[in-house]
């Protein structure tokens, strides 16, 4: 049994999950920021990345030294690798909260159209609840957990193209237009979070099975809104 | 765009994935046209104990195929098997086949002499002979009376074991004025100078440092281009580095206790180092077992 090996890929894994805490506060803290109009919640949300950042440079270092050290083979290579990539998903998930706090800053003035915040709401929620899922599955090594996503990530993109509706609908005023063109980042800045939580799902599955495959096929996607 | 190539590519090259079959288990089965050895149900006992039981695996040509696992797993018992090596121990008894590009090796009126000229074997301490340099490589073929143009012979050994450039000024030096990596280098160009088809390598740099460790392993790899290798390592990294097929050999215990040998699992080295199918590979590779 190699104690030292196993000791610090189960360190590995606790330190991603608390990585993947970090990124659903951000998550909330943007959404929180949009909702209410809060420049100050999203300027501590565009801070708080530096604690997201923080910790998945220890991760990936901790990878590479782990790698060059200990050889990891078989079931824990997988395990090094699966992180590895969830290291980075989760990472871009917190820069998507970034921009969603950045672009509320610019547009707090601007009274929001109801129908895309409520849409923003329930893919927010969506988004929350898909990162949750991707953790768990991982952590458990669930692949059904995992696969469940895809179906997750079909609400959200719903979402998406319905903001998209919503904004061909805002009218003449350019302030409001403004708005809505800030909108439609940030309904892909959600949209692009529920893809990265569908990786992350992915990289389950190569853990468990040992063989990866795309849940989705994105280059032959029956919609091309999506 | 670059012209198609004439050289027909070794079995590395082209896909080995492509090359092996499987059976419905997803297990190898056979590469009909690139079989050097076919092993079947073989078994191997010392003075009545079983040492090796009921081993099944073909070797492919050209490549580079590891025997891992833990000390005792009869590996070396195995390896020893492809060139009579065996024989040569009072008590050891030899059950099963291995086929030869289809001839049986153990076959009525094989000449034991005859099959260590096509399937050379180097150990796993340098054992050159206290003789120069060049007499230790022309050793063989003198033996052999393979004497026309003895000079080009050694000279050709000692390039393809990549040893030339530092002896070929020297060759009436003693052997034993080497280096360990050098004299293992030695003991490979003096298994080549009689030209084997198969060269057995038994554990042949766990007594070198590092760096004529990784001369040792460019070399297979080089080599295979001409030759099929078959090795003995306790090195898993090794392992994974040199090898196109890898087999895991274990300990299983039998009714009154006693160990023998067994195969668990022969693939492709990529498939046993990330994603082996059998529980005890994982144990082994990761470090959990042996």
């Amino acid at each position: 049994m190699r104690a030292t090996l196993q000791e610090e890929l189960d360190t590995l894994q606790s330190t991603l999950l608390e990585e993947g805490e970090l990124v659903l506060r951000a998550l909330r803290g943007s959404m929180e920021a949009l909702e209410n109009r809060d420049p100050e919640l999203a300027d501590e949300v565009i801070a708080f990345d530096d604690e997201v950042d923080r910790q998945y440079v220890g991760i990936e270092e901790n990878i590479a030294s782990l790698l060059a050290r200990q050889a990891p083979a078989a079931g824990d290579l997988r395990l090094v690798l699966a992180m590895l990539h969830t290291n980075l998903h989760l990472e871009r998930m917190a820069d998507y909260c970034v921009t969603i706090a950045k672009l509320t800053k610019l547009v707090y003035g601007i009274t929001p159209d109801q129908r895309m915040m409520v849409a923003f709401q329930e893919m927010g929620a969506r988004c929350e609840e898909m990162i949750r899922a991707a953790l768990q599955s991982f952590a458990n090594r669930d692949v059904a957990v995992a696969e469940s996503l895809v179906e997750l990530d079909e609400l959200v993109d719903r979402g998406n193209r319905r903001v998209m509706g919503h904004v061909l609908s805002l009218g003449s005023n350019p302030a409001i237009r403004e708005w809505g063109l800030r909108m439609i980042v940030v309904s892909r800045c959600l949209e692009r979070i529920g893809d990265h939580a569908v990786d992350i799902g992915e990289q389950t599955a190569y853990l468990v099975t040992g063989e990866f495959r795309e849940f989705t096929d994105a280059s032959n996607a029956e919609r091309l809104d999506s | 765009m670059a012209e198609p190539s004439n050289t027909p590519a070794t079995i590395s090259e082209v896909s080995l994935e492509k090359l092996v079959q499987r059976d419905d288990r997803g297990r190898p089965s056979r590469a009909a046209q690139n079989v050097v050895f076919e092993v079947q149900n073989l078994g191997v006992s010392y003075d009545g104990s079983p040492a090796l039981k009921d081993v099944s695996l073909e070797i492919y040509q050209n490549c580079v195929t590891a025997f891992i696992g833990p000390s005792g797993c009869g590996k070396s018992t195995f390896i020893r098997c492809f060139n009579h090596l065996n024989a040569l121990i009072p008590g050891a008894r030899i059950q099963g086949k291995i086929l030869y590009h289809e001839q049986d090796l153990y076959g009525p009126g094989v000449d034991p002499v005859e099959v260590r000229k096509r399937i050379g074997m180097v150990f796993q301490k340098p054992n050159p002979f206290p003789k120069s340099i060049y007499d230790n490589v022309a050793f063989g073929p003198r033996v052999l009376g393979m004497t026309g143009d003895l000079d080009g012979r050694v000279e050709r050994a000692l390039q393809q074991a990549a040893l030339w450039d530092e002896v070929g000024h020297r060759l009436k030096s003693s052997a034993l004025s080497l280096s360990g990596g050098q004299q293992q280098r030695l003991c490979i160009a003096r298994c080549l100078a009689v030209e084997p088809e198969v060269i057995l390598m038994d554990e042949p740099a766990s007594a070198l440092d590092p760096i004529a460790t990784t001369r040792i392993e460019d070399l297979m790899h080089e080599l295979k281009a001409e030759y099929t290798i078959v090795v003995v390592t306790h090195n898993m990294q090794q392992a994974a580095r040199v090898a196109d097929m890898t087999a895991f050999f274990s300990i299983e215990r039998g009714e009154e206790n006693e160990r023998s040998g067994i195969l668990v699992e022969y693939d492709l080295t990529e498939k046993i180092f990330t994603q082996p199918s059998d529980k005890r590979t994982e144990d082994y590779v990761t470090g959990r077992f042996g």
